[in-house]
C-alpha cells in the first residue's frame, strides 16, 4: 500500500525551486502578519496582497489545480466579509461573518504551509535546519519525525482494518481509544527500538561534526521573496507612521 | 579476527531469554559465519555483542571479553565500532533512519564527518557495485520489502566496514531478493570481508557459508561446515529447532487436496488511489475446506488478494456453492491474520481477547478453543508479552470465537524456527479439520510442505497457476524455490 | 549516569513527538468545528496522558520535555496555525523539566503536576483566535446594527477567558496524566515495553 509522507518525496517536483529557508520565512511571516494581528488600518490593504504571495508561489511550482481552488475560496470568503451586513444583523449574519473571516485568515497560512510540505523533501528541509546552524537535538529529532509520521498513519489505518474486520466497535468511547491508541504506541515504540539500533550503528551519536550533504542556496528568486517579506513586517512596524503620513 | 571469549550474558529483566552462557567463539578474518539454533537461544545476542549493541544499547549482566581485531568492544563506544563494524537487521521496514535513498546511503558517513566529496565518491561506488541506480532519488516508503533490505546493505557499505553482521536478514523477503542477498554475501566473502549471519532459513546458505554454528538456550551445541551440515540427520536438526539446510530433500506429508473446486472468485479487480489497477482476477476457483498456499513474488498484489477476500477493500464477488458473499457480508464471515499480528490485538489479556470477538461472550467456549489450539497456559497473558507465533495462534484463536468460515494469513511463519513453524502448520490443520477454508499467503516452502494441500500461484495481479499438491506437482513448487 | 543527552536520547525523544503529535493532531481534526477550537489544548492534554507517561519512564535527562514542546510547537506551525507554540513549548517544558527532575523523572507526583504544567503550551494556539474574535465582533458592533447579539459574544471570549482555558487546560493535563498512568498498568507493564 502507497504510504502518504508528511514531506514531498524527491522525485515529484516541478516548476521553480525555492530554498526552505525562504518558504519557512514566509510562511512565519504570513502566519504572524495576517492570523495574528487585527484588521485595524493599513494592515486591512495589506492583507489581501499577502494572501497573494502564496497563490504566486503554487503556479511557480506548477501546482495550478491547487492555486485555481485558494483563489476561488480566498476571494469568495473576502467579497463575503464585505458584505456580510446583506444576510442581516441576526444569527445568520453573524455566521456569514464568522465562516468568511475564518477563510480570509486561515486559508493564506494553511496553504502557505501547504506550500512547504508538498515543495521540500525531508532531506532538503532537514539541510536547511543545519544550515541556519540549528542543533542536532532539533534536527535528529525532527528526522525522526519525519521518517515515522508515514509508519504512524500506516499502523494507524491497519488498526482500522484490524477493528472493521474482526468487527470491533465499542460503545465506551473510552475503550474506542484504548484500542486505537494502545496498540499504535506499542509498534511505533518497537520500531523506535529497532531504528535506533540500526542508527547507532551506523555511527549516529560520533563526536565528530556531522557534515551536511544538502545543496542548497539563496537565487534570485529566494532574495525577492525575502524583500516583500521585509517590505511587510517593515510597513506593520511602523503604520502608524504612514498613516500620519498619508493622513489616512 | 573476532574472538568471543568465555562471555556470559543476561538481559536486564528477563534472565532466560536469548542469554548466552559460557560462550567462547573464534571467527578468523575472511570467513562466513551462520549462527543458527530455535527462538531464544541467544543468536541475536551474539550478532549484539559482536556490532556492541550490547553492553552499549541492550542493558544486562556481562563478563567476558568479545574482541575484533585485537581490540575489545565491551569497553568502546557504538560509533568507534561503526567504523569498521557494519550491520543489516531483520525488519526493513523499520530500519531506515531517513525517508530518501540518498539521504540513507550517506547517512553512515554524515555521522562519521566524512568530507562532503568523498562521501559523494564512496556512495557512487557503492551504488555501482549493488547496481541500484534505479533506486536512487526515490522515496523508500516507495521501495519493496527486498528493495528496503538492499539499501541497507549498501548503506552499511559505504563506509567498507571489514566484518558485516546480519541478523535474520531473509525474513521479510522473497524468493527472489532471497538470491538477491545470497549474492551480495557471496560478493562480501570474495572482497575478504568477515560476514556473521544469524538466520532460520539454512538452504540459501549451505553453499556460501564456511561455518554453521548452532546454539541452545546459550550454549553451542555443534560447529560444523556445510557439507557436515548437509549429512546431519534431518531429525536432529528438527529437534534442535532448525529449518531444512536442503530443500530439495522436501516431500510432501499429505495428500493433495481432492475435493470438487466449488469456492469461486470473480471479478477481483482493484487498484490503490490514483495506481494502477493491481489486482486483476476476473474469474477462478479453488476447493472447499483446504489450505491453500498463495505464492508469488513480493508485490504480485498477494496481500491486496487477501485483503479483497476479506472484504477489506471492497472488491469482487465470492460463490461458494449457493451462496454469493458480497465484500460486506465477507467482512463477517472472512477473517484475516496480519503480517503484523501486532495491530490486531487490542486487549489486556487472551481471554478478553476472545471475549470480545464473540457475540454472546461465553467463558467457557473461550477455554475449549484455547484448550484446542494449545493456547490454555496463556488465557491470562497479555497478548502483546507472547512470541511471534503465539500471537498467531491467539489471532487464530479469535477467528475461531468470531465463528468465521474463511481464514486467510499473511505470511504467518516469517522469522518463525521449525518449532514455531510447525505449531503454526498444526494449527492450520486443525482450523481444516473443523471445516474452515485457509489461505496462506507465503514465502516459506517448509510451511507449505508440511500443511498446505493447494497453491494458488499469483504473478502481477493475475493467477499464473494452480494445483493440488502431490507427488506429480509439488516439483513446480520446488523450482520456483529454487529458481529454475 | 551520563546526563548528557545523546543520540539515542534525541531518537526516543522523535519516536514519542512523533506518536504524541498525531494523536493529537487526529484529534484536532475531529473537533475541527470553530466553536470547539478553544477546547481543542484541553482535549490535546486529556488523550496524549498515555504517551507522555510512558515517555517519563525512558526520560531521564533535563531537557527532553523542553525539546518535546518545542518540536511539537514546530510541527503545528508547519501546519500553518501560526508559531505561537513554539515559544510557549519552550517556557512550559522548561517549567515541567524542572518539576519532573525534583521527582528525577520517577516521581509520578512530580511527573503529574509537570504533565499538566506542560500540557499548557497548547493554549499558545489560541493567541490568534483571540485577535480573529475581537476583529470580527469589532466588525460586528461597527456594521450599524443592534449590538446584542455581538456583545453577547463577546461575553463569551472577553481577555480572562484565556485564564479560563488555561485553567481547563491545566485539570485536563492532570486527568490526562492519570488515565495513563492506568492504561499503564493495564497494558505496558504486562505488555513488556517499560
Amino acid at each position: 500500500m502507497p504510504a502518504s509522507e508528511l514531506l514531498a518525496s524527491p522525485s515529484n517536483r516541478k516548476g521553480i525551486r525555492f530554498d526552505p529557508r525562504t518558504k519557512l520565512f514566509l510562511l512565519i511571516t504570513l502566519c504572524t502578519l495576517i492570523l495574528s494581528t487585527d484588521n485595524s488600518g493599513l494592515m486591512l490593504y495589506l492583507k489581501p496582497l499577502l494572501a497573494l504571495i502564496p497563490f504566486v508561489l503554487l503556479l511557480l511550482s506548477a501546482k495550478y489545480w491547487a492555486g485555481f481552488l485558494y483563489f476561488v475560496l480566498y476571494v469568495l470568503g473576502f467579497v463575503l466579509e464585505l458584505s456580510w451586513g446583506a444576510f442581516g444583523n441576526g444569527v445568520s449574519g453573524f455566521i456569514v461573518l464568522m465562516v468568511s473571516a475564518i477563510i480570509t485568515r486561515f486559508t493564506p497560512c494553511v496553504i502557505a504551509a501547504f506550500f512547504l510540505m508538498t515543495t521540500t523533501s525531508v532531506s532538503e528541509f532537514i539541510g536547511s535546519m543545519k544550515k541556519m546552524h540549528i542543533t542536532d537535538k532539533i534536527t535528529i529529532p525532527l528526522s525522526v519525525v519525519f521518517r515515522f509520521f508515514p509508519t504512524v498513519k500506516e499502523d494507524a489505518g491497519a488498526i482500522n482494518d484490524a477493528m472493521k474486520m474482526r468487527g470491533i466497535t465499542p460503545k465506551n468511547p473510552m475503550l474506542m481509544l484504548e484500542y486505537r491508541v494502545v496498540p499504535l504506541i506499542i509498534s511505533t515504540v518497537k520500531a523506535g527500538e529497532d531504528l535506533s539500533c540500526s542508527a547507532l550503528t551506523r555511527g549516529l551519536g560520533a563526536p565528530q561534526k556531522r557534515t551536511n550533504m544538502c545543496d542548497i542556496g539563496f537565487h534570485l528568486w529566494d532574495w525577492l521573496i525575502f524583500g516583500i517579506c521585509f517590505c511587510y513586517i517593515l510597513i506593520f512596524c511602523f503604520q502608524n507612521q504612514i498613516c500620519s503620513l498619508l493622513n489616512l | 579476527m573476532i574472538e568471543i571469549e568465555n562471555v556470559s550474558f543476561y538481559y536486564q529483566g528477563n534472565e532466560q531469554m536469548g542469554a548466552v552462557n559460557h560462550l567462547s567463539l573464534s571467527i578468523p578474518k575472511g570467513q562466513v559465519v551462520v549462527l543458527c539454533g530455535e527462538s531464544g537461544c541467544g543468536k541475536t545476542t551474539v550478532t549484539r555483542l559482536m556490532n556492541g549493541l550490547i553492553p552499549n544499547f541492550y542493558k544486562g549482566d556481562l563478563t567476558g571479553a568479545v574482541r575484533v581485531n585485537g581490540r575489545d568492544i565491551t569497553k568502546m563506544p557504538l560509533y568507534e565500532i561503526a567504523e569498521n563494524t557494519g550491520s543489516v537487521f531483520q525488519n526493513p521496514r523499520s530500519q531506515f533512519f531517513n525517508v530518501d535513498t540518498d539521504s540513507e546511503l550517506s547517512f553512515a558517513c554524515e555521522n562519521l564527518g566524512y568530507p562532503k566529496d568523498e562521501i559523494v565518491a564512496r556512495v557512487r561506488e557503492t551504488v555501482k557495485d549493488f547496481k541500484i541506480e534505479r533506486l536512487l532519488g526515490k522515496s523508500l516508503f516507495h521501495l519493496s520489502g527486498g528493495e528496503k533490505q538492499m539499501i541497507a546493505c549498501a548503506s552499511v557499505c559505504v563506509t567498507a566496514p571489514d566484518v558485516m553482521i546480519l541478523d535474520e536478514p531473509s525474513s521479510n523477503l522473497d524468493v527472489r531478493h532471497i538470491s538477491i542477498l545470497a549474492k551480495i554475501i557471496q560478493k562480501w566473502k570474495a572482497q575478504g570481508k568477515t560476514v556473521i549471519i544469524s538466520e532460520h532459513r539454512l538452504y540459501y546458505l549451505t553453499h556460501i557459508a564456511d561455518r554453521f554454528v548452532c546454539l541452545a538456550k546459550g550454549k553451542k551445541v555443534f560447529d560444523l561446515s556445510a557439507d557436515e551440515l548437509r549429512k546431519q540427520d534431518t531429525e536432529k536438526l528438527s529437534a534442535l529447532g532448525l529449518r531444512t539446510p536442503d530443500i530439495r530433500c522436501l516431500e510432501p506429508e499429505h495428500a493433495g487436496a481432492t475435493g470438487k473446486q466449488s469456492l469461486c472468485f470473480e471479478k477481483f479487480r482493484f487498484s490503490y488511489k490514483r495506481q494502477k489497477e493491481c489486482l486483476q482476477l476476473e474469474n477462478f476457483c479453488v476447493p472447499k475446506n483446504e489450505i491453500i498456499a498463495i505464492i508469488g513474488n513480493n508485490g504480485a498484489a498477494k496481500s491486496t488478494f487477501g485483503r479483497c477476500l476479506c472484504g477489506i477493500e471492497k472488491a469482487g464477488l465470492v460463490r461458494d456453492g449457493d451462496m454469493t458473499l458480497s465484500y460486506k457480508e465477507r467482512l463477517k464471515q472472512c477473517y484475516m491474520v496480519m503480517q503484523d499480528v501486532n495491530h490486531q490485538l487490542f486487549t489486556e489479556s487472551v481471554m478478553d481477547e476472545l471475549l470480545i470477538s464473540m457475540k454472546n461472550p461465553d467463558e467457557q467456549q473461550a477455554l475449549e478453543i484455547l484448550a484446542q489450539l494449545g493456547l490454555s497456559e496463556y488465557a491470562k497473558r497479555h497478548p502483546m508479552s507472547l512470541s511471534g507465533g503465539e500471537k498467531q495462534r491467539v489471532a487464530i484463536a479469535t477467528a475461531l470465537a468470531s465463528d468465521r468460515e474463511y481464514i486467510v494469513m499473511d505470511e504467518p511463519t516469517s522469522g518463525l524456527d521449525y518449532k514455531h513453524m510447525k505449531e503454526v502448520a498444526l494449527c492450520l490443520k486443525q482450523l481444516k479439520e473443523l471445516g474452515k477454508s485457509v489461505f496462506v499467503i507465503t514465502h516459506d516452502v517448509e510451511l507449505i510442505y508440511h500443511c498446505c494441500t493447494y497453491v494458488v500461484h499469483i504473478e502481477a495481479g493475475k493467477v499464473t497457476n494452480q494445483y493440488a499438491i502431490d507427488k506429480s506437482t509439488h516439483t513446480f513448487l520446488r523450482d520456483y524455490f529454487l529458481l529454475q | 549516569m551520563n546526563s548528557k543527552i545523546g543520540a539515542k536520547d534525541l531518537i526516543t525523544l522523535g519516536i514519542f513527538t512523533v506518536i504524541y503529535f498525531v494523536i493529537g493532531a487526529a484529534l484536532s481534526l475531529l473537533v475541527s468545528i470553530p466553536v470547539m477550537v478553544p477546547f481543542f489544548p484541553a482535549i490535546w492534554a486529556l488523550i496524549n496522558g498515555t504517551v507522555f507517561m510512558l515517555y517519563t519512564t525512558k526520560v531521564e535527562k533535563f531537557g527532553l520535555v523542553t525539546l518535546m514542546g518545542v518540536l511539537t510547537g514546530l510541527l503545528v506551525g508547519l501546519t500553518g496555525m501560526g508559531f505561537w507554540c513554539a515559544p510557549t513549548g519552550l517556557a512550559f517544558g522548561l517549567l515541567g523539566d524542572f518539576i519532573m527532575k525534583k521527582g528525577n523523572y520517577k516521581s509520578f507526583k512530580h511527573n503529574l503536576i509537570g504533565y499538566a504544567i506542560f500540557s499548557i503550551w497548547t493554549s499558545g494556539s489560541l493567541i490568534p483566535w483571540y485577535f480573529f474574535a475581537q476583529d470580527t465582533l469589532a466588525k460586528y458592533t461597527q456594521g450599524g446594527y443592534s449590538a446584542d447579539y455581538g456583545t453577547q459574544v463577546l461575553a463569551y471570549t472577553p481577555w480572562w477567558s484565556l485564564l479560563l482555558f488555561v485553567g481547563l487546560n491545566f485539570i485536563c493535563g492532570l486527568l490526562g496524566a492519570l488515565i495513563g498512568k492506568r492504561i499503564m498498568k493495564k497494558h505496558f507493564e504486562k505488555a513488556g515495553i517499560l
